[in-house]
């Protein structure tokens, strides 16, 4: 009898692995949707001079290798017109993200938050499809050398209809965080 | 408190009358198939009469005064299973019944169960109208209901059961018989069951673990459909609910069939069907915290004398919103909602069916198929089940035009079991099995767990030996499992792939001594293994919604449980008080939990995220649940639940955090008498209260929690149900009312308590119509 029930069981173990290693297909790799990696600012100072380009780099998104930050540094009494541009270095090619967020852009919101000190005004930030400031295009000015910081947020709504307003905070209860980096600053 | 089987004995009503003669004698006697011993206590019901009695010490009964015709009588007993036959009753007749084991009550130990009531007054059900009373909850919340259980929940959506502080993959859930194989990595990952096909729910501690796994360090949890019928005939039972605080609508129906000309041929096929809005809490409406289930089953049995075979698949599928509002960015989000009062508005408000993201949407089938036989007194079943898992999350996203989920889990695993119960030989009776598992996980979008195969075997004995007034188990399990794992590549980055390899080591003692007839103590040892699992191993990523970035330890260890626990069960001979006492001890080694690291943020373009890591610790568990039935009166009831837990974690000499608070229950209960149409007529009305969970981690080790837990709360529940006949099918109706008050207040295990009140008042109608017809 004890014979027979180890048959038995050998037989049902056996099967149902072969069953399990004939129903896998290995699925193709696929990336993390969503991500952002790299923010990227470019400043073009008005009136002449070079062209500035700044980032906060994590290619391997969060997690893994630490993201790279540079300082941004700026000339004093100037004034930049900055563009953000937002990539997912986890595909290749890399894929613009900061068109996704124009295309949505009642339901986004980017925040400057310059520190005190830190000399730097931003202001002449663009808008969304109602008139609400949206942020992919900014003007920065400077005044005399100073260091500092820069918090720069991007806020998303979730909310249905987003219901995004004119007098809404950078901490809204109506939004969430998708991208907050602090950079330092030096004006010199 | 032991767990009462109900064996029903049918016989009908009234296919032929002869004449006028209401004098006849019915005698019978019921005995056990196995081991051939006369059954004393089985409770005898003749149905469609009020006549019931209890088997005499020699296992006879006889009925007096019985008018010719077919009847039905039904039979209860602990630990035996269901046999239906038909008697005509003509003259003077003696009938013999044997009645076989039942399966899975190889001794059980019931974690308290509030079945006094039921155990005194009710009949028939199986399960009882506690169960019925559940209808329309989930699993985890009908579970609750029981002493020493509670709820771990995220939103009013998700709900999982903890059975003395311990929950998830420390609690196997036997759906069916088969160990059931989901997705269980986070506590927003609720078992995959519909609630509807249990007809008996079933919390086992102690040596019957050792037949589902050697990991079950809190318990098992048995979700048993009624069994198949065994008289030509057929059944049907429709549900049909209403919530109205969210306005859930629930159905659900039963048809159970067996052929008169086929008739070692039985089947049922089952569905329910839930469909809810968003949730009301006393003070604003949360918007996306709707559900949509659709379930179903069916099972086919073929049954001979010495050979039984079913085939049984069931289909799972729920659709679940998630509180928009609960959806975090970073951590500054998070300690910006945690430190409003209330959401934003622009997250309440709306009444709508409408699930948008975020959202799960989780699918479970399971195919079973199980054969038993018997030589010679040898039970021998063989079951072997193939189940999938899917399991979509979907989270807000940036581009509205994303259609795919952000998490995709899938899940494939076949289990195999075959086991031999011996004949009972000098109060000898026990069970020896083997059983082996594969699994096949894989996963696309957002990284939580790698995919994986495992392979899995072990073997376990149980034997029970009984005499008199004391009865003695014990059993031994061993299993191996076996884990590769390969993680996608993502980005430039590459991922070592792992191999696992565990051996866990189960085994347990058991002994009940009945120091009186009505007092019973029991008392268990058991030392339970369980393997880590891959996410505890290898998670590595920001959890949303807890606004930390998880890590895993591939070094971890099993954790090793020594569990003792006392039961002692006390009911007075005139039945006027029941007690029963559980008092309780696990010490597990190598307890797997998640320590914050405030030394190591994790930084990304969302900011910087807490950094929680799975590590080792040992942690002292124990506790008392007490419940007790005092029946002042035949028709009044009062039922008082009391339970109490502690938990430390001995590394640190803290406390552990998520654990239920101490929380008392008194029920009242008034049974009506029947009256014309109407029966089970009763009304009940319950009190909760729940403490503030004062026993909580320190911030000497990092701060282990956003908020401090919530004030405890009074909750105060109600029911109403009566039993009409309307032309001789019974209609049961309902109205409960949960939350009467409409209090506003936040329960501690639940997640969301950080954003949002709970549920207010809920005011629900149940209606439950069954019909049979004998062929």
């Amino acid at each position: 009898m004890k014979k027979q029930l180890l048959k038995f069981s050998l037989l049902f173990f056996g099967a149902s692995a072969l069953l399990l290693s004939s129903c896998k297909k290995d699925k193709d790799e696929e990336n993390e949707e969503e991500v952002i990696t790299t923010m990227q600012l470019t400043l073009v100072p008005q009136g002449g001079g070079t062209t500035v380009t700044y980032k906060f780099d994590d290619p391997d998104g969060p997690g893994g290798g630490a993201p790279t930050q540079d300082q941004i540094i700026l000339a004093p009494n100037k004034t930049y017109s900055v563009s953000l541009l937002l990539l997912n270095k986890t595909v290749t090619p890399a894929e613009d993200i900061s068109t996704e967020v124009a295309a949505e852009g009642q339901a986004h919101r980017f925040y400057y938050e310059p520190s005190a000190g830190s000399n730097i005004v931003v202001s002449g930030l663009n808008v969304d499809g109602s008139g609400i400031a949206l942020g992919l295009i900014s003007s920065w000015t400077t005044t005399t050398a100073a260091t500092g910081t820069i918090k720069i947020t991007l806020r998303h709504y979730p909310g249905n209809p987003p219901n995004k307003a004119a007098a809404d905070a950078v901490n809204s209860s109506k939004s969430s965080t998708d991208i907050e980096v602090d950079f330092n600053t030096s004006i010199q | 408190m032991k767990k009462s089987l109900y064996l029903l004995f049918t016989v009908f009503c009234c296919s032929r009358l002869f004449g006028q003669d209401c004098s006849i004698r019915l005698t019978g006697h019921v005995h056990s198939t196995i081991s051939h011993e006369n059954l004393p206590n089985a409770t005898v019901q003749l149905s469609g009469t009020a006549k019931t009695l209890i088997t005499n010490s020699n296992g006879d009964f006889a009925f007096d005064s019985l008018c010719a015709g077919t009847y039905s009588i039904i039979i209860t007993h602990s630990s035996y299973d269901t046999i239906v036959k038909s008697v005509v009753v003509q003259r003077r007749l003696h009938v013999d019944f044997d009645l076989m084991p039942a399966r899975n009550t190889l001794s059980k130990v019931t974690v308290t169960g509030v079945k006094g009531v039921q155990n005194t007054g009710l009949k028939r059900e199986l399960s009882g109208r506690k169960l019925d009373e559940t209808r329309g909850l989930s699993l985890a919340e009908a579970l609750s209901k029981m002493n020493g259980v509670s709820v771990l929940q995220t939103g009013s959506t998700i709900s999982k059961p903890i059975i003395h502080g311990l929950h998830s993959n420390r609690i196997l859930t036997i759906n069916n018989g088969v160990r059931q194989e989901g997705q269980q990595w986070g506590n927003e990952h609720s078992p995959e069951i519909d609630p509807f096909i249990a007809n008996r729910l079933t919390i086992i501690k102690g040596v019957d673990e050792l037949r589902y796994g050697s990991d079950a360090i809190g318990g098992v949890i048995l979700v048993e459909p009624r069994a198949l019928r065994n008289s030509p005939g057929y059944n049907a039972e429709l549900n049909a609910l209403y919530f109205a605080n969210n306005r859930q609508y629930v159905t659900s129906f039963i048809f159970e069939q067996q052929l008169k000309k086929l008739s070692s041929f039985t089947y049922r096929l089952q569905g329910s069907f839930k469909k809810g809005a968003n949730v009301n809490t006393p003070a604003y409406r949360l918007n996306n915290t709707g559900i949509e289930e659709k379930n179903f089953s069916l099972t086919a049995g073929w049954r001979k004398e010495h050979f039984n075979s079913e085939i049984y698949y069931s289909f799972f599928n729920t659709e679940i919103g998630i509180f928009a509002g609960s959806h975090i960015g970073n951590l500054s989000d998070l300690s910006n909602a945690i430190a409003a009062s209330r959401p934003d508005p622009t997250f309440t408000g709306q009444n709508t069916y409408k699930i948008e993201r975020p959202y799960q949407d989780v699918t479970h089938h399971l195919l079973k198929w199980k054969t038993g036989f018997d030589i010679d007194n040898n039970k021998f079943t063989v079951l072997v089940a193939g189940q999938h898992n899917q399991r979509k999350e979907y989270d807000v996203v940036r581009n509205s035009s994303t259609k795919t989920p952000q998490i995709d889990l899938s899940i494939f695993t076949f289990s195999e079991e075959i086991n031999w119960e011996h004949p009972r030989k000098s109060n000898f009776s026990g069970v020896v099995g083997l059983t082996a598992l594969q699994q096949d996980n894989s996963y696309s979008g957002r990284y939580l767990i790698p995919n994986y195969r495992s392979y899995s075997f072990g073997g376990y004995a149980i034997e029970k030996w009984e005499k008199g007034n004391l009865d003695v188990q014990a059993g031994v399990r061993y299993d191996n499992k076996d884990i590769n794992t390969n993680r996608l590549q993502a980005a430039s980055q590459t991922f070592t792939a792992y191999h696992f390899n565990f051996s866990t080591l189960a085994s347990s003692v058991n002994a009940g001594f009945k120091i009186l007839p009505e007092w019973k103590i029991n008392s268990n040892v058991s030392l339970s293994t369980r393997a880590p699992q891959v996410n505890e191993l290898l998670t590595n990523g920001i959890h949303h919604g807890a606004g930390t970035y998880e890590v895993g330890d591939i070094y971890l260890k099993p954790e090793r449980s020594f569990n003792v626990s006392v039961n002692s069960s006390y009911t007075s001979t005139n039945k006027i008080f029941s007690a029963d006492l559980t008092l309780y001890r696990n010490d597990i080694a190598n307890f797997i939990y998640q320590q914050p690291k405030p030394d190591e943020p994790v930084l990304t373009i969302r900011g910087a995220f807490p950094k929680i890591v799975y590590e080792a610790a040992d942690a002292l568990l124990h506790g008392l649940d007490i419940s007790t039935v005092f029946v002042p009166y035949q028709r009044f009831s009062l039922t008082s639940k009391y339970s109490m837990l502690r938990a430390r974690n001995r590394r640190i000499d803290d406390w552990l955090i998520g654990m239920p608070a101490d929380r008392i229950g008194n029920e009242l209960t008034y049974n009506l008498k029947d009256l014309g149409q109407f029966s089970n007529t009763y009304f009940s009305i319950e009190v909760q209260n729940v403490f503030k969970q004062t026993r909580v981690p320190g911030d000497k080790n990092g701060a282990q929690d956003y908020k401090l837990p919530p004030e405890g709360y009074m909750l105060m529940n109600a029911d109403v149900s009566t039993t009409i006949k309307l032309k001789k099918l019974p209609l049961a109706f309902s109205i409960s009312g949960r939350n009467l008050l409409n209090k506003s207040y936040r329960e501690y295990l639940n997640s969301f308590r950080y954003f949002t009140d709970e549920m207010g008042r809920n005011i629900s109608i149940r209606l439950k119509i069954a019909l049979e017809h004998f062929y």
